[in-house]
Parts: C-alpha cells; structure tokens; sequence
C-alpha cells in the first residue's frame, strides 16, 4: 500500500537553529499517529511542512503529492486543525457552513449540522460568542464532515477541560475514523491519547528518537521493576533510562528478552510493557543524558 | 488497539474523473469558490457595505434641512430651463462622487486590513485548511475592491439619488424649496448615470495597481500595515529631493493616484457636460464617453494593470510562504 506520508531527509533550520534535522518516516493509511515531543522539539514544524505551510528541504511526499508544490490539489484530501483558537472571532456559524460547502467538493454539510445538533451551539452564533470548548465543538464539526484521507491535528485540544478533551477524542474515533483515514496527531497529554494511537513517533529537538507501532512496542521495551539491591546485576544489561519509585528502581531496556531480564533481576522483578508516557518521559530523559 | 473494521463500506473515492469532465468542474469549482471568497470578505469587513449604505441614508436625511437660501433660483431668466438641468446634474453628479469618495477611502483600508488580520489573529490558519488557494484568496480581495464594492455603490447611487430627488420634490410642492431646484430630468439624468459608472470603470481600472501594493503591504508586514504603506513613498520622496533636487517619485505618485483624471479631461467633462448646461449647451454624452475612451487607448493604463498583476501575484505568494504564525 502506497503510504500516507513519506518523509526522507526532512530538514529545516531557522537562521543557525535547525528545527528539524534530518527527519525520515512513513505512514500508513489507517493509522493513528501520535507524534509526540517536548515543547521546541519540530513537532509544529513537521506538520507545518507536511500541510505544505512552510518549505523544507528534503524529500517529502503526501498523498503522493509534494506539499510544497501541489498544496492546492492536496488539500482536497488533508483537512487540518493547527489550534483551538483560530476559527475567526467574527464568523457565524451558519457563515462557517456556507463556506466550508462551497469551497470543499467533499465536505458533508448535514453531517455537520447533525454533529452541531449535539452541542449547545446555535446556527446564528458568532465565534467570539462561543466558549473555547464550543470553538473546538464547531471546529470539529466542520472538519469531521470532510471525506479527507488525512487528518493533521496539532495540540487540537490545548486550553480545554477534560471533559471537552474526553469528548474530542472519543467523537474522532467513533465518528471519523476508518481505515482508510488516516490521522496525524501533537499533544502535550500523551496519557490521554495512547490508547488510540497505532502509531507513535517521539522528536526532541528536531532528532526523530522512536518511530513504532505501538503492538511492536511491547517486544522491543521493558520496564523492570525491582528493590535497590537488585539494581546493580540490572544495570550490567544497560537500561537506557532509570528512576526511582517509592523506594523501587524501575529500569528501562531497549530489546532485552524477558528471559535474560527476569534472570538478572531475581524473583521479585516486576516486568511490564512501559504506558507511551513512561516510555516518552524514558526516552526523553535518556537521550537527554 | 485496532482499526474501526466496521466502516469498510465507505465508497471507494474516485481520484480521477473523465479528464475533460474533470476540466469542466473543476472551473465551476473555480468560480463557486471564488463567489464563496467574496461573500467571505462581506461577512468578515461589513465596512464595506455600511459605510456606502449609512453614507446614501446620511444623503438622504441632508435632503430634509428647513431653509435653504438658493437666491440664483428664484431669480426668472430665459436661459432658466438650461440652468436648472446644470444645477440637476451638477447635483446628481455631487451625490454619486461623494459615495464613491467614501467607499474608496473604506476600501483601502479594507485593502490594508484583509491580508494582516488573519495573520494577526491566526486564522489564515482556518483558511488554509480549506482548498481554497491563496491566488484565489487574494484575487478574491482585489475584486471586492475594483469591482464588487464600486458596482454596489454606484447601484445603491441610484435609489440614493432618486430619494433625494423625491425629497426634494414634496418639499418643493410644499413651498419650502423654489421649485426650480427639485426639477427632475431622466435624460439628464441619465447621461450622468451613464457617464459616472464610464468614470467609474476607468477608475477602476487605474487603481488596480495602487489597491495591488496595498495588498502586497497587507500580506507582508508584521506589524504597523498603515505606515509601511505610507512611510517607503514619503520617504522615497523627500530623500530624492534631499538627494537630487528632483521630484519623480512624487510626480508618479500623483500620476498614479489623479493622472488618468487629467488624461481623459474630467475637468472638461464635468464643465461641459454639468455646468455648461447652464449656459445653454445640452448635455453631451457623446463627448464625454469619447473623452473617457481616451484611457483605454492609454498605454500607462495598460503598464499599470500589468504592475498591479505582478503585484497581486507577489502578495499571493507572500500568502503562500508567509510562515509568522
């Protein structure tokens, strides 16, 4: 199957910082990407590049086509939304549906109108009328009525309550997603989306650190609880990130069997699949040093 | 964690169309979108439609003032009859200007505006999501400027001017204005009406260039559009002065703002077609219309267009790049 996203090479700097640098991944159609990374990392600046919003250098391919040179004709099938805040304050919601039908060919306006029957907001509304939660409802609703085969979400639910962010994700997976979709996601709550990722792909500081399927996850990495004493054998099998927790050592390795692990660490080693977040923070902070 | 297996009955998408079906919608597409861009602008900058609107209401109510002293009016003459009409369509005339005048200072700051404010409050972002291209976009911004708006005033100058008119007729049928000054004539009339929109489209057109920069201004500062659209020509002038004694930059500005008004006579039109009716001379529209003329057989229109359409290209790549948010 042809991917989604091809990237090879993705460089970008700004003046002598480089944003991104040297960046290569593919994605899949039917995935659930998270691309996950500390502030500053070149999350944004990947995204940008791949909604063709700012020119890179490098080999980038979306849909098959090159965001940088065939951005109209791509954005019939990538719909994005860059941040909760930019739905502009003077517009009617009715205006908002008028528009988004009469510029994009697959947009579904009765979908959106049906969405919109479940919340709060009235048709005759302006944006600065809404609350933030309401603006990303709206916003939602706009963009899960377009048949687009990717959907970019940068930080989509930044500034809301949890109920609102419970909401988003469900109603995104529930209402829009399928396999042909595909969805491209930044999020500083990683807890809160690693149970609908398929996918995730950590950057710090424009490096690429990880880029898995989360099922793959689970034989690659293991998090090896135990008593201090039972550190020092561990320690020989190079975690690649260590802490403490409530008096126990966890440790963090990288393509260890659990064989080998259990022998080192003794009968009362706990081992488990490190959370996306454990691993994050892990990996993260092992690069780090 | 799966894949929704449960939506695989979603109709495969067809990519590709018939090449020459595929021609055809997409230039309805084109224009849909197109249409939809504009009526974007009238929703977000409702200036452009109040301000003609409130102007035309304001007229109107200016026609209701108590007392008026027109002592040449109440005065018999022989040539009465042809002095009456100049008067008519010196007004009419007035009426149309000044709603134009109006709509054309809302519309450059309309121009200033459009391409700055959705950087400033990130909703280009919005736009961008949407394919709708950035030619598009901002061509969409230089018709509502030459086209849309101009065309609306000058048909909304029409009921304004009838109003007027009317006003004035029942006051005078009142007694509280000379009669002579509520006269109404069609033709008259409407050789002004022909002759203002003929002014009208030649402006249009000459301005083309001028609404283009401001665009460009629009599109490519971070901050303060007014005096980045200002500050570079006044400064282009005063240090060539300095520099060369010279004034080009002025005598461009000034060419480029009023120049083609000179060039196709307007002065003459307005004497000869308003205010000469009044020394008996009917109202001529033949002359005006081959006075106006004159500017498509003016090759600094032409030059103009063509440095306004380099211009709007550079503002819709700005657009394109411009990567500040």
């Amino acid at each position: 199957m042809t991917p989604v996203i091809e990237a090879r090479a993705l460089k970008k700097h700004f003046g002598a910082t480089r944003a991104v640098d040297s960046v290569s991944f593919t994605v899949a159609p039917g995935r659930i990407v998270g691309l996950i990374g500390p502030n500053g990392a070149g999350k944004t600046t990947v995204l940008k590049a791949i909604l063709g919003l700012t020119r890179f250098d490098g080999t980038l391919q979306v849909l098959g086509r090159n965001p940088d040179s065939q951005r109209d004709d791509l954005m019939q099938d990538v719909c994005f939304i860059a941040d909760v805040a930019v739905l502009p304050k003077w517009l009617r919601v009715h205006n908002a549906l008028d528009f988004v039908a009469g510029v994009h060919p697959r947009f579904d306006r009765s979908r959106a109108e049906e969405f919109l029957r479940k919340t709060d907001i009235r048709l005759s509304s302006r944006v600065h009328e809404l609350s933030k939660g309401m603006v990303t409802q709206l916003h939602l609703a706009l963009i899960l009525a377009i048949d687009a085969r990717l959907l970019v979400l940068d930080e989509p639910t930044l500034g809301l309550d949890l109920l609102f962010r419970r909401q988003f994700y469900d109603t995104l997976l529930n209402d829009y997603f399928d396999k042909e979709r595909t969805i491209l996601l930044t999020t500083h709550q990683v807890e809160e989306i690693e149970h609908l990722l398929t996918d995730v792909i950590f950057i710090n500081r424009g490096h690429l650190i990880l880029d898995s399927a989360v099922e793959d996850l689970a034989g690659r990495y293991i998090q090896v609880t135990v008593a201090a004493d039972g550190v020092a054998a561990l320690r020989e099998l190079r975690p690649f990130y260590e802490r403490e927790i409530f008096g126990r050592v966890a440790l963090y390795f990288e393509g260890r069997s659990p064989a080998e692990l259990t022998a080192a660490g003794g009968p009362h080693a706990e081992l488990r699949t490190p959370s996306i977040s454990d691993l994050f923070v892990a990996r993260m902070q092992g690069s780090a040093q | 964690m799966t894949t929704a297996d449960t939506n695989v009955s979603t109709p495969e998408r067809p990519l590709t169309d018939a090449p020459r079906a595929s021609a055809t919608l997409a230039r309805e597409r084109a224009l849909t979108t197109l249409q939809m861009l504009i009526r974007r602008e009238l929703w977000e900058h409702r200036a452009l439609w109040m301000a003609p609107l409130v102007t035309s209401v304001l007229l109107i109510a200016c026609a209701f003032p108590a007392h008026i002293d027109f002592p040449d009016f109440t005065r018999a003459s022989s040539d009465g009859r042809f002095r009456d009409i100049a008067w008519f369509a010196a007004l009419q005339w007035g009426l149309t200007t000044l709603q134009f005048l109006i709509a054309a200072i809302v519309v450059n700051f309309y121009l200033l505006d459009c391409l700055y404010a959705e950087r400033k409050d990130r909703s280009i972002l919005f736009w961008k999501s949407l394919p709708a291209s950035d030619g598009a976009t901002v061509l969409s911004k230089l018709l509502v400027a030459q086209a849309v708006v101009p065309l609306g005033v000058y048909l909304l100058s029409i009921p304004t001017a009838l109003l007027f008119s009317l006003v004035w007729m029942v006051r005078a049928s009142l007694g509280h204005l000379p009669p002579a000054v509520a006269m109404w004539d069609t033709v008259a009339w409407l050789k002004v009406e022909v002759i203002v929109l003929f002014t009208g489209v030649v402006a249009a057109l000459w301005y083309v260039p001028l609404s283009a920069y401001l665009l460009l201004v629009s599109a490519w500062a971070r901050r303060s559009v007014f005096l980045w659209a200002t500050l570079p020509p006044v400064l282009a002038i005063v240090l060539e002065h300095v520099a060369f004694g010279t004034r080009y930059v002025w005598s461009l500005i000034a060419y480029r703002t009023g120049g083609i008004f000179d060039y196709v006579h307007i002065q003459k039109i307005i004497e000869r077609t308003i205010f000469s009716a009044g020394s008996g001379h009917p109202i001529s529209l033949s002359a005006a219309s081959a006075d106006l003329a004159r500017a498509f057989g003016n090759i600094d229109l032409w030059i103009g267009l063509a440095v306004g359409a380099a211009l709007t290209y550079a503002a819709a790549r700005i657009r394109r790049y411009r990567d500040d948010t």
